[in-house]
């Protein structure tokens, strides 16, 4: 039954990759006779430390704003009251949005020439948010959309048994905070880990936010990827190969601690 | 110490339900004592031990633990735990850190705590169980881990939400035991939730039974049975005879004849319903003394039998063992003790009970005697 969706996935998947791959290692070139090199990965060689440095913490900042931010607010929705209907209302909202959008959005916001610089009048005092040092834009718009996806799937994990397991807790003598650290955070954690892992893993890979939002130099590998298909240098298409690739590799590294994590979780099993 | 619960005009309703959920509950739960709160699906028996436990807010009224207000004070510092239906054991703990949860929270050491949790595992005979997943145990296993966490909480008042309801009769048994035995060494102040008239028996002293969110009668279970306050309270605990007549004198006529009424209570001249419990009717042979009456019908109940029988134009019922063959249109003797009699005042609800068809009702020639009587 499931023979034609794994089929066309896999064709597209795999046969990306090995597109890609081929590509990286001078097997398809645009031009010329195909010989096996890695000219395009060593031609990035210097740039190519700083890229990875710069998306994991990306990522890794985004993922973890995401993460704060989604399961507070599942919170607050599990308890059902008006303010919970609200929320769930605003997440619901947000999830689709369009990225490109998003960072729209944030720029008109966040940027010094933005809605909240006009608003309290910093004139050149307000900080380098968007196209800055720390990349606070990129996170911020990251946080903000991926933090709605966190709220619904955890709430829906935890809407059928949260209530009466925190029940059950505070009657055997546990606070608010107890209850968060010794049962709703440990029920929340595979539901998180997973969530966490698809955010990063999409921080780590999508170039637009960080395009729009981000600082000319250093790059994060999908802008440099992105820059280097589109270079008027046809022999630049083997370079944007190698960066895309090293991208998915750090991917696969983080789905497979990820899913090595959740084997050891009681929960998962 | 272990102290008393006392409910004060408690009530309780839900946005959209039309009657209140509870209404004017008055309740008294003696210290280190076992009150079963008894009554059909709806009576608001969860809505009371959740208010009790502070889970649920009441409309008005208030709950009194050893003499404190408990308004204010939230569901962890009232000294109390509960067991549910379902054992609600954490999935992401083993079973000795399930039983270990109250005091991990409480700041004790881990190592204490397990120590400790381990103790009260051996106390509902699981030892050794410590380290398997919850998810390995059975239901009548995971029912023990939840008691067994419960306890280790050491709360001064245990709440028991129908937490046998799900298992079956055999292991139910062995749960109202295993109840016993622990009421016997840790002897918390407990509330029982059920459905079920014979397990309230079996584990409480007291019974209080409700129905549409009011408190009919809280009484000793012996008393629940023979004494029922009322024809609504009769029925929810089983009583399947009642006889319209008139009581004088201490005794209550009908046409059954005059039978004279337990002394040990004032029975207030006047119209009345007599209620005999079927467990109390004995059966005899047809040439014995007492009642005469005719065979109608058989019914089995397992190890028991439900005879209906015809005596002077009233349709009674008697649970009897095995024993004697029976068949319709047999002539027997009936004979009913005084101490099994109880006379109540409340006809004009017998109509609006469920199922009130299926009661034996009074023939034409019974009311004829009854009429007779009257005049």
């Amino acid at each position: 039954m499931a023979a034609p969706a794994i089929l066309i996935t896999a064709f597209v998947v795999i046969g990306g990759m090995a597109t890609a791959l081929a590509q990286s290692l001078g097997l398809f070139p645009l031009v010329g006779p195909p010989s096996l090199t890695v000219a395009a990965y060593a031609a990035q060689a210097s740039d190519l430390p700083v890229g990875i440095g710069l998306s994991l913490a990306i990522a890794a900042a985004s993922t973890v704003v995401a993460c704060l931010v989604g399961f507070t607010a599942a919170l607050v929705i599990v308890q059902g009251r008006w303010c919970g209907k609200l929320v769930a209302a605003l997440g619901t909202l947000t999830v689709p949005v369009p990225h490109i959008v998003g960072a729209a959005s944030v720029s008109l916001l966040l940027a010094d020439s933005g809605l909240l610089a006009r608003l309290f009048n910093a004139g050149g005092s307000w900080p380098e948010l968007v196209g800055g040092p720390w990349w606070i834009g990129v996170v911020a718009e990251y946080g903000w959309k991926e933090s709605a996806f966190v709220a619904l799937v955890v709430t829906g994990t935890l809407a059928t048994r949260a209530v009466s397991y925190d029940e059950t807790a505070a009657l055997l003598g546990a606070g608010r905070l107890s209850r968060l650290r010794h049962v709703l955070l440990p029920l929340s954690l595979p539901t998180l880990t997973v969530s966490a892992t698809i955010i990063f893993v999409y921080s780590l890979g999508s170039y637009e936010v960080a395009w729009l939002l981000g600082r000319a130099y250093p790059e994060p590998l999908p802008v440099m990827a992105l820059r280097l298909f589109n270079a008027a240098t046809l022999t630049a298409r083997p370079e944007a190969a190698a960066v895309a690739i090293v991208t998915t590799l750090l991917s696969f590294g983080a789905v497979a601690a990820a899913l090595a994590y959740l084997r050891r979780s009681t929960l998962w099993r | 110490m272990i102290p008393a619960v006392r409910v004060e005009g408690l009530s309780k309703s839900f946005p959209g339900t039309g009657a209140p959920v509870l209404d004017d509950v008055n309740l008294t739960v003696e210290a280190r004592s076992c009150t079963a709160l008894l009554g059909p699906s709806g009576a608001g028996k969860s809505t009371l031990l959740r208010a009790i436990s502070g889970l649920e807010r009441p409309d008005a009224g208030r709950v009194l633990v050893g003499g404190q207000d408990m308004a204010g004070v939230g569901p962890e510092h009232r000294g109390m735990a509960m067991v549910q239906q379902r054992p609600l054991l954490f999935p992401h703990l083993n079973v000795l850190d399930n039983v270990a949860f109250a005091g991990t929270v409480r700041g004790v050491a881990k190592r204490a705590a397990r120590a400790d949790a381990a103790g009260f595992l051996e106390l509902v005979q699981l030892a050794g169980f410590g380290p398997r997943p919850v998810a390995a145990l059975s239901g009548g296993q995971a029912q023990r881990v939840a008691i067994a966490r419960a306890l280790a909480a050491r709360p001064a008042v245990l709440l028991l939400d129908e937490p046998f309801s799900a298992l079956d009769p055999e292991l139910r048994s062995v749960m109202h035991d295993l109840l016993a035995q622990l009421r016997r060494s840790v002897n918390p102040t407990v509330l029982m939730v059920t459905h079920d008239r014979s397990e309230a028996a079996a584990v409480a002293e007291k019974i209080a039974l409700f129905s549409g969110g009011r408190m009919l009668q809280h009484d000793s279970v012996e008393r629940m049975y023979s004494r029922p306050v009322s024809l609504e309270a009769s029925r929810l605990m089983g009583g399947a005879n009642e006889i319209p007549g008139t009581v004088r004198n201490g005794c209550h006529h009908s046409a059954l004849g005059a039978l004279r009424l337990p002394g040990d209570t004032t029975w207030p001249p006047g119209p009345g319903i007599l209620l005999v419990r079927q467990e109390s009717i004995e059966v005899g042979p047809g040439n014995g003394p007492g009642l005469h009456a005719t065979v109608s019908g058989l019914r089995v109940l397992g190890p028991r039998r439900l005879v209906s029988v015809d005596a002077a134009g009233v349709l009674l019922r008697a649970e009897i063992p095995w024993g004697r063959a029976l068949a319709a249109g047999d002539t027997v003797t009936l004979s009913i003790p005084t101490s099994a009699l109880a006379v109540v005042d409340d006809p004009d609800t017998a109509h609006t009970f469920p199922g009130a068809e299926k009661r034996p009702q009074i023939t034409v020639q019974g009311l004829a005697t009854l009429a007779s009587i009257d005049n």
